[in-house]
């Protein structure tokens, strides 16, 4: 009898040996290895499983000499078993882990196009209609209404009209889209295909990130599949073409105005706006931008119904949120649950509390832009209204946790030197301010810092906040003034 | 003819398809994955396939942190510098590599093997701290795997 063995293939996976393991034992006899996606649970990769009676049973943290137990069926633990798991609200990432990547068929026997043929059987005003309802907001940080965003590139006429996911994922932290992409690519691609169905667009484009090669390598693989069985070209029902583009290292490139700059190749300036890229966007055509998680999010609001969407989370954040808890938890990992449980819930429940040896100090949420907590601040809940009144973003919803160690000043100093060498410099208080900023920490870094320096960067962070082109620069002084309202005492 | 006239000689360079202009990004990382990086030497003869100006290729040039304008060392080493990877100290695993290679963040070894980096997130943050080299991720890296890195490197 042979064995399957199920070995993700997803690049964390591989960072802590995935392959390594899938190489030794791909010889052996009566084994047989599936790589799939990962669960997202990356604190027990490498995650090995095996078919159980009752569906899947897994092995944490496993080495190439875990073999013979595995083949024993000693130790396994069912995955419906993992509190970390079992606890989420998985809509997204429900196939996470279970589905082979580039497999058409294992991707439809899990509900793959259930939401592009509900889509393709109502009139594009009522799939604008469906997402209005659904109260999606856009997962990229803006938080905008998608439905309201489709609907002003459906009602803006023109030749041509462009559909791109926004695959820069540049907050640090964050690494969701890459799960989707490298383990579902055909829910992101599903997605645009309803947008460009619901828009009148023939042409698409996904912008990934340089640091990402094995998800671009996984969206043409599956660009290619999906061309070949009649999902996409020039005859297919939605007459529809994407081209994964790949970006260089900029992190600005992540706004959308700076992006369609990028994918015309040009430096990635900021722009101002409007006009919006819905009615003016690449080439001066009607773009739809949206993140990857918004347009994976599409299908399933399709298959369920906007109800179904609308029923899950708090007042002004409807769905779930994909929540990528990190720094030095004992579990880090991605969670999807319903908007509204807090940042100590977060923290506890699927973080798992601190890693062995850790205090904790502070979490920053939302990336590099993102305001730091201190224990005060935990009883938070994750939605977008409690942040704003915060002054905090979710953004991406990278949390980022800060153990005892951590020397607040150096690392205020990180955030401002990376504003500044990000800065696109479109703007001048985010071009200078961030320099000056910079120069200041630097002082107290090197010792020299002056009495009136810390209400010199308050008075800077205030000055970008009200006056800088983009959200670079408007929040950029968040992390840095957030780390002196806590700690002000490391600010010497 | 050299290695840039022979990309920009391809049929699907400069890109004009479906465009109104041509586009210089994917050029230059067109020629970046053949050529190891974008010699500023042949900014002119880019231009002059492209039909843009020399300031134009050099502004996009300039612009992006991924664009090399020399050529790295045959094993391009980046370690991590985002939040999660700072929040479990990869400042430790940055200063054994600078150790281990006698180089800055930048430099590249003398004897050509190696470029030390950084990159701001590589997505695997939920196994920080992050070492990328080349292609291939590594993930958990502590100061004392640093070594067996590096001897993984031909
Ligand atoms: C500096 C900056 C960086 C950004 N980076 C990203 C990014 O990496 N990915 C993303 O989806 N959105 C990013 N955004 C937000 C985009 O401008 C835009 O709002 C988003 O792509 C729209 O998609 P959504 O409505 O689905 O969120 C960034 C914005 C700013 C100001
Ligand atoms: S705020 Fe910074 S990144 Fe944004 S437009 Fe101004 S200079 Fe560019
Ligand atoms: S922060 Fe280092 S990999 Fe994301």
């Amino acid at each position: 009898m042979t064995r399957r063995l199920y070995i993700p293939q997803d690049t964390t996976a591989r960072a802590v040996g995935a392959d390594r393991l899938a190489r030794a034992w791909e010889k052996e006899r009566g084994v047989e290895i599936v790589r799939t996606s990962s669960r997202g649970a990356f604190y027990l990769e490498p995650l090995v499983e095996t078919d159980g009676p009752q569906g899947r049973i897994g092995w944490p943290n496993v080495t190439a000499q875990g073999l013979p137990k595995i083949l024993r069926g000693e130790g396994g633990t069912p995955i419906s078993d993992i509190p970390f798991l079992a606890k989420q609200t998985r809509a997204i990432f429900a196939n996470a882990g279970v589905t082979r990547p580039l497999s058409l068929e294992d991707y439809k026997t899990h509900g793959g196009f259930a939401g592009l043929e509900a889509a393709l059987r109502l009139a594009p005003e009522k799939i604008v209609e469906e997402l209005s309802i659904s109260k999606l907001r856009g997962r990229g940080g803006a938080a905008f209404p998608v439905g309201r965003k489709w609907q002003t590139a459906l009602e803006t006429h023109a030749d041509q009209k462009y559909v791109v996911a926004n695959a820069d994922e540049g907050d640090a932290g964050t690494y969701c889209d890459r799960m989707v992409m490298e383990g579902e690519p055909f829910r992101l691609i599903e997605g645009m295909l309803i947008a460009a169905y619901a828009i009148g667009a023939t042409k698409g484009y996904i912008y990934c990130r340089y640091e990402y090669p094995a998800a671009a390598a996984m969206l043409e693989a599956a660009i290619g599949i999906l061309t070949a069985a009649g999902y996409m070209g020039p005859k297919a029902a939605v007459p529809f073409d994407v081209e994964v583009f790949v970006g260089a290292g900029s992190y600005v490139c992540g706004e959308e105005t700076a992006l369609l700059q990028s994918l015309e190749g040009k430096r990635g300036m900021v722009q101002p706006k409007p006009p919006y890229p819905a009615v003016s966007g690449l080439y001066g055509k009607p773009t739809l931008v949206s993140n990857v998680l918004t347009f994976a999010t599409v299908p399933a609001i399709l298959a369920r119904g906007a109800a179904w969407h609308a029923s899950l989370g708090t007042e002004h954040s409807k769905g779930t949120i994909a929540l990528q808890i990190g720094g030095r938890v004992k579990q880090p990992g991605l969670a999807e649950v319903p908007f509204g449980l807090s940042l100590e819930e977060a923290i506890e429940q699927f973080g798992g509390g601190m890693a062995t040896g850790a205090r904790f100090k502070a979490v920053q949420v939302g990336g590099p832009l993102g305001s730091l907590f201190t224990k005060a601040g935990l009883k938070t809940r994750i939605c977008y209204d409690e942040f704003a009144r915060a002054g905090a973003i979710l953004g991406h919803g990278g949390i980022v946790v800060f153990d005892q160690e951590t020397d607040m000043l150096a690392l205020a100093r990180h955030f401002m030197a990376f504003t500044a060498d990000e800065s696109c410099g479109a703007c001048t208080p985010c071009r200078v301010g961030s320099v000056r900023a910079r120069e200041v920490l630097d002082g107290f870094v090197q010792g020299r810092g002056r009495p009136g320096d810390l209400d010199l960067l308050a008075d800077l962070g205030e000055t970008m906040k009200q006056t800088s082109l983009c959200a670079l620069g408007q929040r950029a002084p968040y992390p840095v003034l957030t780390a002196i309202e806590h700690f002000r005492k490391e600010f010497r | 003819m050299s290695a840039v006239a022979q990309i920009l000689s391809r049929p699907d360079l400069p890109d004009r398809a479906d465009r109104d202009a041509p586009n210089i990004l994917k050029t230059l990382l067109a020629i970046q994955s053949e050529v190891g990086h974008v010699p500023p030497a042949s900014v002119p003869e880019i231009a002059a396939a492209l039909g843009v100006t020399d300031a134009e290729v050099a502004g996009v040039l300039s612009f992006y942190p991924d664009l090399r304008t020399s050529a790295p060392g045959r094993h391009v080493v980046r370690v991590c510098q985002g939040e999660s990877c700072v929040a479990n100290h990869c400042g430790r695993v940055l200063k054994e590599f600078e150790k281990k290679l006698g180089v800055s963040l930048g430099e590249t070894t003398r004897d050509g093997r190696f470029t030390l980096e950084k990159v701001y997130c590589a997505g695997n943050c939920a196994a920080a701290p992050t070492v990328m080299i080349g292609e291939d991720v590594h993930g958990r890296v502590t100061p004392e795997k640093v070594g067996t890195l590096l001897k993984d490197c031909r």
